[in-house]
């Protein structure tokens, strides 16, 4: 770095402050919270879940993804470390569903503002989180109100977000909300990716999870994770299955990519090495 | 010390009651369906009769009285019952306790409106019965909480039965030993020993009972005298402190009045800091001169635990008041006191630091929105075969509480 740039640097955080400048690279894998699902964690987001940030588990299309699923499954496994909120706006929450989880429900605080009263959710999670929740997962209903009642709400929730380094994941119905994609640092599209069976049984669902966008890393990552669906005195997880990590896009010969696919095992041994 | 204690029915029977009218000198079983496996909570009279006792097994209660009615117990209902007994006996008496099924208030001193204590316990008994709607109380009035209590046992629906300063024990002396609040081990005990009345535990030198039973020999020697420590224990949450400022003249300029509000809320602040609470609601009443008073409240982002932060609620309320006519007083109340003490954190959750005050918000949420709005699944003990009964919901104070 020349003595200039470094001068101008120091000059900058002297006048605004030392959290007026970060380094790109350490920005998001600083404030992630681990899933424990190592797809999620390493393949899909560079050392899981963003703090601070609002996650969307996206639909990628119309119809069941899995989405609900998969956030149900994420609130059981942070509550099982820490408080947190529900905010049931697709009134699809089941507490039995959760405690089948594995969930901690006396770590649960459960709302339900009325199905598809997305402003009314979205600020009492922010209320939440400016008490010090610290983790809040979001479930939109299919039936979405006009983006002007509530877009004022999520950005409020963002904000607060920011300040208070919450985990945040919104499960959104598709077509995506332009408020929501915009807002969202992490989206992950669901798609169902068929029914997992065992002894002529479904025993699960396989979820496609594709990071179309990702404002701490590269998007275009993709992996599947089965949701096990509980059984009697079992506990469900999310595991996830072994897939080969695609990107999204294929770039043309002698065209540079801004995807970075993660590197094959092989591949990074052999950095390493180097 | 003087205090009043009044016996009435359940309140779940009552608010039952209330809701279905119909049922009224039926026989009725409060605490669900039969078929769940859970306890009975109150019954009447008539279910009584029949052999039906709380906390029995619903199936049990059914069989002694197969044709009861059994109904669910309104628990909002109940809260707001017990919160309107509350209001009422605080017209009345500085400290109250409000139960399901007793309430106690302090008869200390006296009262400017009532010449004598028996006139002031009669007033109190009034208010209990209108604000019931129901059967009158049976009270008592005694030096001690466990006298009253026994007192208003001994007393019948609609009568005061008050014992005398001094008088205690005497009134305590022929009733039998399984009244006393004591551990089985030790009523076992003082019959082994052939006593058979609390006048025969008073009798023995507390020496003796201090052999015997240690530390709380004493105490038990105590007790059988009516002498006993126990006084009120007022919910806090339910406590309203106010300071009221009365001019010389009418005022009817906001700034005159800004410096009076202040003056209330420093000196409301300083009690606050002093009792170590916090309060989670504050308003202020504005008096007329023609005698109306406006009476505006916020409940503000976080509990008021000083001056200071009461005073930025109270700014913004009066700057959102209107006033209509000139003031004659102000007064300013805090409501909703908890205490602002704290606990420790659980070192393995992260996060548990704030759990007092994301339930705090909660209550906020609910106070807002709703009682429905936020709440706590909690899974049921015996859930049987739906699974909507596998959980149940609880208000998020509660289920922290347990």
């Amino acid at each position: 770095m020349s003595d200039s740039l470094s001068a101008a640097l120091a000059t900058l955080r002297r006048r605004y402050g030392p959290q007026a400048l970060h380094r790109g690279d350490l920005a998001g894998v600083a404030g992630g919270w681990a899933t424990g699902v190592p797809v999620i964690d390493s393949q899909l987001t560079p050392g899981g879940l963003p703090r601070g940030r609002v996650t969307v588990l996206a639909a990628a299309r119309v119809g069941p993804s899995g989405r609900l699923t998969l956030l149900q499954s994420l609130t059981a496994v942070a509550s099982r470390s820490r408080y947190v909120g529900y905010i049931d706006l697709a009134g699809s929450v089941d507490p039995g569903f959760l405690a089948d989880l594995g969930a901690d429900l006396d770590a649960c605080l459960v709302v339900t503002p009325g199905r598809d009263r997305w402003e009314r959710g979205l600020v009492m999670a922010r209320a939440l989180v400016v008490a010090g929740i610290s983790w809040v997962g979001i479930a939109l209903g299919p039936d979405r109100p006009a983006p002007k009642l509530w877009e004022h709400a999520l950005a409020a929730l963002a904000e607060a977000l920011g300040k208070r380094r919450t985990v945040c994941v919104i499960a959104g119905p598709a077509p995506l909300a332009t408020p929501l994609a915009h807002v969202s640092s992490l989206t992950l599209a669901c798609a169902p990716a068929g029914w997992q069976r065992a002894h002529e049984d479904v025993s699960g669902l396989r979820v496609r999870l594709t990071a179309v966008k990702s404002r701490i890393g590269a998007p275009g990552a993709e992996a599947t994770v089965l949701l096990r669906y509980p059984r009697p005195y079992a506990v469900a997880e999310v595991v996830g299955l072994p897939t080969v990590i695609t990107p999204r896009l294929q770039p043309a010969a002698g065209e540079r990519s801004s995807l970075r696919p993660a590197p094959a095992p092989a591949a990074a041994a052999a950095a390493a090495r180097r | 010390m003087r205090i009043l204690c009044a016996r009435y029915a359940h309140l779940g029977l009552i608010t039952a009651l209330r809701r279905y009218p119909e049922l009224r000198g039926e026989a009725v079983i409060v605490g669900g369906a039969p078929e769940l496996r859970l306890p009975v909570i109150a019954a009447s009279a008539a279910a009584r009769a029949a052999g039906v006792q709380p906390g029995q097994p619903l199936r049990q209660a059914q069989q002694l009285c197969p044709r009861a009615a059994f109904v669910p117990l309104d628990s909002g209902a109940m809260a707001q019952q017990r919160d309107s007994l509350c209001a009422s006996l605080h017209q009345l008496s500085p400290a109250v306790e409000v139960g399901e099924e007793e309430s106690l208030c302090d008869l200390s001193g006296s009262h400017v409106a009532y010449a004598d204590e028996a006139g002031w316990a009669s007033a109190a008994a009034r208010r209990l019965c209108a604000s019931l709607d129901a059967e009158p109380p049976a009270v008592g009035v005694a030096g001690s909480r466990f006298v009253a209590r026994m007192a208003a046992r001994a007393s019948q629906p609609g009568r005061i039965r008050r014992v005398q300063r001094g008088s205690e024990a005497a009134f305590l002396a022929p009733l039998p030993l399984d009244v006393l609040p004591i551990e089985a081990s030790i009523a076992a005990r003082l019959a082994a020993f052939g006593l058979d009345c609390i006048g025969a535990v008073a009798a023995l030198s507390p020496a003796d009972l201090q052999r015997q039973f240690g530390a709380g020999g004493i105490d038990l020697h105590r007790l059988a005298r009516g002498e006993d420590a126990g006084g009120i224990h007022p919910d806090p949450g339910l406590r309203v402190w106010s300071e009221r400022l009365v001019f010389d003249g009418s005022i009817g300029d906001l700034e005159t009045l800004l410096r009076a509000a202040q003056q209330c809320v420093e000196a409301l602040g300083g009690r606050l800091l002093a009792a170590g609470l916090a309060a989670g609601e504050v308003g202020v009443a504005l008096e007329l001169e023609e005698g109306r008073a406006i009476t505006e409240a916020v409940v503000p982002a976080a509990p008021l635990g000083n001056g200071a932060e009461a005073w930025t609620a109270m700014f913004g309320l009066l700057g959102g008041m209107q006033l209509p006519g000139p003031v004659a007083a102000v007064r300013v109340l805090v409501t909703r006191l908890a205490p602002v003490g704290g606990r420790q954190a659980d070192l393995l959750r992260p996060g548990d630091g704030a759990r007092e005050t994301i339930l705090v918000a909660a209550q906020r949420l609910r106070l807002r929105f709703g009682d429905a709005v936020v709440r706590r699944p909690v899974l049921a003990v015996d859930p049987g075969d739906l699974p909507e009964r596998r959980f149940t919901w609880e208000s998020p104070a509660v289920a922290a509480s347990r």
